[in-house]
């Protein structure tokens, strides 16, 4: 057996090369497909795909609504609307690509469109439709433009980012002014010690490891310029560790929270388990429609330091047979006047700089809902991407790992973040 | 090769010396003392407390009013304002009854699949002599612990090479014959005598003809085990069906159920009613299907 | 001794190998083959050798992987070998109101992830149902951290694997159970065997093959666990990864577009040989009881 493995490791890797040719859906040839053939005034007719992620049943009226203007601008054109379940959009995502089955539109968030212009499966709309820079906002074209790569691959749809929600309730128990809360990281902590000492423990104000964004926030360089190394084992970075581990050493922090998923504190926060949430500007409503004690109780204020940017977009398949087509309807779904009718029935935020000057998102009619709408438009103007999109899936975890075994205090700040680093450079150049 | 024997069945029939010949109809048995009932009914209320929790929490989820917070602190079980307009909400939100349909399809050719592949496969391997049984009895206990991890893309690239993508066939194919249902039923197979099987020989009956007349009768508690495990399998897989199929209308239930649980919504009542219709197809199965466990071998033709 | 023409075992076992090679032998082939590459979910797959292997050599979360898989193992198989037989052994007998016991016993198997989730960690919390029981008690001073440290989060797990695998051994052996003669039993109980003797001595024996086919499926599943510690932690593994399995490894690798399906391939392999070795000797057992 043992002298027979050369031959044995020759012929998997004969195998391998082949399979990378055909089982697993191969990359295409590169340098062709991701530059468009058709400028954006061709002629628009024939059937084009669109597919969207869990709009379904709620927005379907106004989807089809955007459809059948779509199909009345442009004569001849048919859109065939899909709608993707939430859960396992990624999955369904890789499998249509891994297929060659990409739909000629997709929403794709820009992690997601990051890894399929690697394969050049994207089309770079930028080539296409130069004045994608003007009408668009800065923040939301950036999202589809990465490093070590010339293009846009995806049209900016819309845009959102986190404010503060604070229980007015909890604040008033533990002597807090809930018109003044928190505006920075250590405000918060000071708060937290308060909350925790005069309630003798029983109120929490934290519930939240910390991730990325907050070393990002922290002034933490998370990539190298060159975008080819993970550089955030800081001693800024271990800092910020090291106060997390002391508040959740002294009981600041609910101690289930190593092992919550991301989404923990929000829903800690509609349990009523603790006095503090980020969310976005429509999370109010959640809130409250699943703990109705809850109504009154909340109160939204800007997020700390640098909010978050949270884009959505729209791309072209590289593969679409009518790409004139595939670019108009990208373009007409994300046009202002669509994109300001998307908001008005969901809290969302539209990426065209045509729409800033809308009263509907700059004024509070002084309703909570509507205070947190405004605090997350004018947010808007500061957000910044906090977490590179690079970051996704194993790496994210790993890093996650780190950050709560740090916090448990079973190996110090450095140690965690330079483990991290180190797994997360090894991801990076696999 | 040495006859394969049944493992239980020399224990049996050299239990405890007495021949199992004296029969006092099987209602004899039954017969159970007050206080032997007593104890049962204690212990079965203590398990049900245990293992029902999670069914009468969703329940009681999915009959609590728009107004009712069902996140307090101490849960209540009750609702306050118990209503239906959850269930009706689902009905209105997706076609729940074509969901429901396409999720039947799919697991009506899954069970089906398994019952007839694994009983036979089962049935050849344990009763029947042939060369390479060994290896292939191996192959399936292999499977057990096979990697099958990473392989949801390459099977939906040998689903689609079938022309089967976005088709229900399509979902349900990969699951028609397990590898574990086919080891059930040759377990179960193999716990009938030997002697049966001769004395069938000697009666002239050929392959076929002792595995519908003597095997399945006697396997039918192991049979409703397999399509069981198959149903419930299939009706409630996600992923994959997810992934299979791209048009809405042949979606399964678990996930058009989806559906209710938006991008910007998320209403755990109407979920949880949801997941309560989704639930209620595998408990029907369940309480028919259980009645055959006890079915197997005192009405079988092993008596003779 | 054959009665049978040569072709007809092959005749009835086709359709079922058929599927094994396709859909069960052939993608696992394919993970062998990936576990030699850098293979990505997209494009990717460049030979690279023994280098997923070697990094297995050094990956500090496999050994902790390893080590909670077997922990888990070694709990589990005990417990849900003998307490299921129990169970079938009182929902056996035909007791009026017994169908609505039977069905729901086995609901712990199909209630979803998600609400077992939450269910389980209102149980466990701080402030859940069980500290708060053991505090009125004055069992204990402080709230115990099941959900936040390393071995108690560990073992909740289990609980929860063992309180889900309840119903669905149970109805195996309800199956089984059903073959046990009854006859048998109204004999011993003549000769007056009580419940205990007649446990021991009938339905033990006359579930034997049943019971190392559930060992055998309880040693993999519980080495292959990844619900239950992928609910109990978010899916993240717990602090610094230590509450992973080696499923819940590979899922972390080889999820989102950019998964290293290259080195989950070299997981799975590695919980291959892990899974093989409690198999052989069960199998071994169970060869040698038949043919005593």
């Amino acid at each position: 057996m043992r002298r027979r493995r050369p031959a044995v490791v020759a012929v998997l890797a004969a195998a391998a090369l082949t399979l990378a040719g055909c089982g697993l859906g191969s990359a295409e040839d590169p340098g062709s497909g991701a530059t468009p053939t058709v400028d954006a005034d061709a002629q628009v007719t024939g059937e084009v795909s669109f597919q969207t992620w869990a709009l379904k049943p709620k927005f379907t009226t106004y989807v089809e609504g955007v459809i059948k203007a779509f199909e009345a601008k442009y004569p001849g054109t048919k859109v065939t609307w899909l709608d993707q379940p939430g859960d396992g959009y990624d999955k369904k995502v890789l499998s249509q690509a891994s297929a060659g089955q990409l739909p000629d539109v997709t929403n794709l968030p820009p992690d997601f469109a990051l890894s399929l212009a690697k394969q050049n499966m994207l089309l770079d709309v930028g080539a296409a439709d130069p004045k994608i820079n003007e009408e668009y906002v800065e923040g939301g074209v950036q999202a589809y433009q990465y490093q070590g790569m010339t293009g846009t691959f995806g049209y900016p749809w819309y845009l959102n980012t986190d404010v503060d929600y604070w229980n007015a309730e909890k604040f008033a128990a533990a002597g807090l002014d809930v018109k003044n809360p928190p505006k920075t990281f250590d405000e918060l902590l000071a708060a937290a010690k308060v909350m925790h000492d005069k309630t003798g423990g029983r109120e929490y104000l934290m519930s939240r490891l910390p991730g990325i964004g907050d070393f990002t926030n922290a002034g933490v360089k998370i990539l190298s310029d060159d975008g080819t190394k993970f550089v955030f084992n800081t001693p800024e970075a271990a800092a910020l560790l090291d106060k997390y581990r002391d508040a959740y050493k002294a009981g600041y922090l609910p101690r289930d929270i190593l092992t919550q998923e991301y989404l923990g504190n929000s829903k800690l926060f509609t349990q009523s388990k603790v006095a503090w949430t980020t969310g976005g500007g429509n999370a109010i409503q959640d809130f409250v429609k699943d703990n109705p004690s809850l109504k009154g109780k909340i109160v939204p204020s800007p997020a700390l330091d640098t909010p978050p940017l949270y884009v959505q977009g729209l791309s072209v398949s590289a593969k679409t047979k009518n790409q004139a087509a595939a670019i108009a309807l990208a373009r007409f779904v994300t046009n202002a006047e669509n994109q300001a009718a998307f908001a008005k029935i969901v809290n969302i935020f539209p990426s065209t700089k045509a729409s800033a000057g809308d009263p509907y998102f700059s004024k509070s009619d002084g309703t909570p809902e509507s205070d947190a709408k405004v605090l997350a438009f004018e947010s808007l103007s500061k957000a910044k991407v906090l977490q590179p999109p690079v970051i996704s899936g194993a790496t994210n975890d790993f890093i996650g790992q780190q950050i709560s075994l740090a916090i448990s205090g079973k190996i110090s700040s450095q140690q965690a973040l330079d483990a991290a680093v180190a797994k997360a450079n090894q991801l990076l150049t696999q | 090769m040495s006859v394969v024997t049944d493992p239980a069945r020399p224990a049996v029939v050299e239990a405890p010396g007495t021949p199992p010949a004296r029969r006092r109809g099987s209602f004899g048995f039954n017969t159970v003392s007050t206080r032997e009932k007593v104890v049962r009914y204690v212990l079965l209320m203590f398990v049900l407390l245990i293992t029902i929790g999670p069914f009468l929490w969703q329940l009681s989820t999915s009959l609590k009013g728009s107004g009712e917070d069902i996140y307090t602190r101490i849960p209540r079980l009750l609702p306050a304002q118990p209503t239906f307009e959850h269930y009706g909400a689902v009905a209105d939100t997706i076609p729940v009854w074509d969901y429901a349909k396409n999720s039947l399809v799919v697991a009506v050719l899954v069970v089906g699949g398994n019952v007839i592949g694994a009983s036979l496969a089962g049935f050849a391997l344990s009763r029947l002599q042939f060369r390479g049984r060994r290896l292939v009895l191996g192959l399936f206990l292999a499977t057990l612990v096979l990697p099958g991890e990473v392989t949801i893309i390459s099977q939906y690239v040998t689903v689609r090479e079938f022309g089967l993508a976005n088709t229900l066939f399509g979902v349900a194919l990969p699951g028609m014959i397990g590898a574990l249902n086919v080891l059930l039923m040759y377990n179960a197979f193999r716990s009938l005598p030997v002697e049966v099987d001769h004395a069938a020989i000697v009666d002239g009956a050929n392959a076929w003809q002792r595995f519908v007349y003597i095997g399945l009768p006697s396997v039918r508690g192991t049979i409703s085990v397999v399509a069981i495990f198959a149903f419930i399998g299939a009706w409630d897989d996600f992923l994959w069906p997810l992934i299979v199929l791209t048009d809405p209308d042949k979606y399964t239930l678990t996930v058009g159920l989806q559906y209710l649980s938006g991008t910007f919504s998320n209403n755990p009542r109407l979920i949880a009613a949801g997941t309560m219709i989704a639930f209620i197809p595998i408990v029907i199965v369940f309480a028919t299907l259980q009645r055959f466990f006890f079915k197997g071998v005192e009405e079988g033709a092993v008596k003779g | 001794m054959r009665y049978q023409r040569w072709f007809t075992p092959w005749v009835l076992v086709i359709p079922a190998l058929t599927w094994l090679l396709v859909f069960n032998l052939w993608p696992s082939v394919n993970t062998v083959i990936l576990s030699f590459t850098n293979a990505k979910p997209l494009g990717g797959g460049t030979f690279v050798g023994l280098r997923n292997f070697e990094t297995l050599l050094q990956d500090e979360q496999l050994r902790w992987a390893l080590l909670n898989s077997v922990i888990y193992m070694v709990v589990c198989l005990p417990f849900l070998t003998v307490l299921p037989l129990l169970l079938a052994v009182l929902v056996e007998k035909k007791l009026p109101g017994i169908t609505f016991f039977r069905t729901a016993f086995y609901t712990p198997v199909v209630a979803s992830a998600v609400v077992v989730a939450l269910i389980w960690q209102w149980i466990l919390d701080d402030r859940g149902l069980v500290n708060g029981l053991a505090e009125k008690l004055g069992v204990i001073s402080g709230p115990l951290p099941f959900l936040s440290d390393q071995w108690l989060l560990l073992f909740s797990a289990i609980s929860l694997t063992i309180w889900k695998g309840l119903g669905y051994y149970m109805i195996i052996y309800l199956a089984a159970l059903g073959n046990v003669g009854r006859d048998l039993h109204e004999a011993a109980a003549v000769d007056g065997a009580g419940p205990l003797r007649r446990f021991v001595h009938i339905t033990v024996p006359g579930v034997r093959g049943t019971m190392i086919l559930i060992s055998i499926l309880i040693s993999v599943s519980a080495l292959r666990v990844f619900s239950e510690l992928f609910i109990l932690t978010g899916g993240k593994g717990g602090p610094g990864g230590r509450d992973n399995s080696v499923v819940m490894l590979i899922q972390q690798y080889s999820q989102g577009f950019e998964g290293n399906l290259g080195y989950a391939s070299a997981l799975s392999i590695v919980l291959f040989f892990v899974t093989v070795v409690p198999m052989l000797i069960l199998a071994r057992l169970n060869r040698r009881g038949a043919e005593a």
